[in-house]
């Protein structure tokens, strides 16, 4: 399985716990969330001040985003509400902190991996490396980047956009008695980290300062409310539509059926095509323009397929062979 | 076909994995203890169903963006006799 439905989860009250990876001892660190089989994950990192590293890579995506105090990369400086997304062998210089930092840190498609490099990986696709302070160099934008849209009142600054799964990462914030009389659904997973206030969801309550959540496709949320106004960091795994309605007690496999009677009703020549026999592709139909895509590590990762390279279900320890 | 970087890590090592095992096993506890508090909330979430269904009555449900629509009582849903889950 991939990750579980937290939510909510508010993380505050949480100790962290020392950090014993390579490339992050001396931190410490919460996990928000985890992907049980590929190692995938958000966390909450504490870089305490005198907190160094080595310039080095991982093997994963990264997403990094200072919530709180400096981190000092490269000839970078981080400070409060700074976002990267560095991608999966891209060289980052080194690291340190001088005075202490918190931050959310999310690994992609595995499990935090650091090895020190003075430069970047063969493979890295380094176009997609971006690193800027999200509350000062991206303008706002209003939060009907899609239709059917949520209502006035929220905001949004799109910080990361993966052209072939359209996943997004953005900061959003909701105003002061802002309120949507709706239930919400999704084909992909959606994620969240309250960086501060609260908001409210019919089905979870509050979620207030400190709260996160990761929640699978086609769960219901929504009505929503928002009384003092809330800052948040979201992300989706693939495109974003939202499918309202107004029946509380409809469940994810219900909601599936009505998202593919969308499908059905609004795109019914691929629909058909994809329904019928002999055109059963489990690993997606050829596509002319991205021709390799069946292979890219994110497309993999929605359709529960290992890394290319890695046999499926073979990514276990392996046992310790004897050297003789 | 088209290799990534993600193709060339090395296989989980012990300390890896043993970082794995122990996260795992803290997130399924703390998965149950999720479900078991919105199980708890479910008397709060009844009453607050009824408000959103009387809402969307009164004030209307919102179809798109700011575009509101008042639901005829005929089209109210009724309660299954299933549990109601919020967290899957």
């Amino acid at each position: 399985m991939a990750r579980p439905h937290i939510e909510p989860y508010v993380e505050l009250d949480a100790p962290f716990k020392k950090f014993d990876l390579n490339g992050f001892k001396g931190s410490h660190y919460k996990v928000l969330s985890l992907d049980t089989d590929t190692g995938a994950c958000t966390l909450k990192v504490r870089f305490d001040g005198g907190f160094k590293r080595k310039a080095g890579m991982s093997y994963s995506d990264m997403e990094f985003f200072v919530l709180n105090g400096g981190v000092k990369v490269g000839n970078e400086v981080w400070g409060e509400g700074h976002y990267a997304f560095v991608p999966a062998g891209q060289h980052l210089g080194a690291m340190s902190v001088p005075k202490g930092a918190e931050a959310l840190v999310m690994f992609n498609d595995s499990e935090p991996s650091f090895v020190e490099s003075d430069r970047n990986h063969q493979l890295a696709l380094t176009e997609s490396f971006n690193s800027f302070n999200a509350y000062n160099d991206a303008p706002w934008g209003p939060g009907n980047l899609v239709s059917p849209s949520v209502a006035t009142g929220v905001g949004i600054k799109i910080l990361h956009y993966d052209v072939l799964t359209q996943a997004i990462t953005f900061l959003y914030y909701m105003s002061p008695e802002f309120q949507q009389n709706n239930i919400s659904y999704h084909d992909c997973a959606e994620e969240s980290y309250h960086i501060w206030g609260a908001s409210w969801m019919m089905q979870f309550g509050d979620l207030p300062t400190g709260g996160y959540f990761w929640r699978p496709p086609y769960i219901d949320h929504g009505a929503f409310k928002c009384k003092l106004g809330c800052i948040a960091v979201g992300r989706t795994d693939s495109k974003l539509h939202n499918y309202f309605h107004f029946n509380p007690w409809a469940n994810p496999d219900e909601n599936k059926m009505r998202a593919a009677a969308h499908l059905y009703r609004q795109r019914p020549q691929l629909y058909e095509w994809a329904a019928s026999d002999g055109h059963n592709h489990p690993h997606g139909p050829p596509d002319f323009e991205h021709q390799h895509y069946h292979d890219d590590a994110q497309v993999r990762h929605l359709h529960n397929h290992a890394p290319v390279g890695v046999k499926e279900g073979t990514q276990k320890a392996p046992k310790k062979k004897s050297r003789r | 076909m088209a290799q990534r970087v993600q193709d060339k890590k090395p296989k989980r090592n012990k300390t890896a994995q043993a970082w794995m095992d122990e996260n795992v096993a803290e997130q399924k506890i703390r998965h149950r203890a999720i479900v078991k508090e919105m199980e708890e909330l479910e008397p709060k979430r009844k009453k607050w169903i009824r408000d959103f269904l009387k809402t969307i009555q009164t004030r209307g449900f919102n179809v798109d963006g700011d575009l509101l629509r008042k639901i005829p009582k005929a089209e109210i849903p009724k309660e299954p006799k299933r549990k109601h889950r919020v967290v899957w």
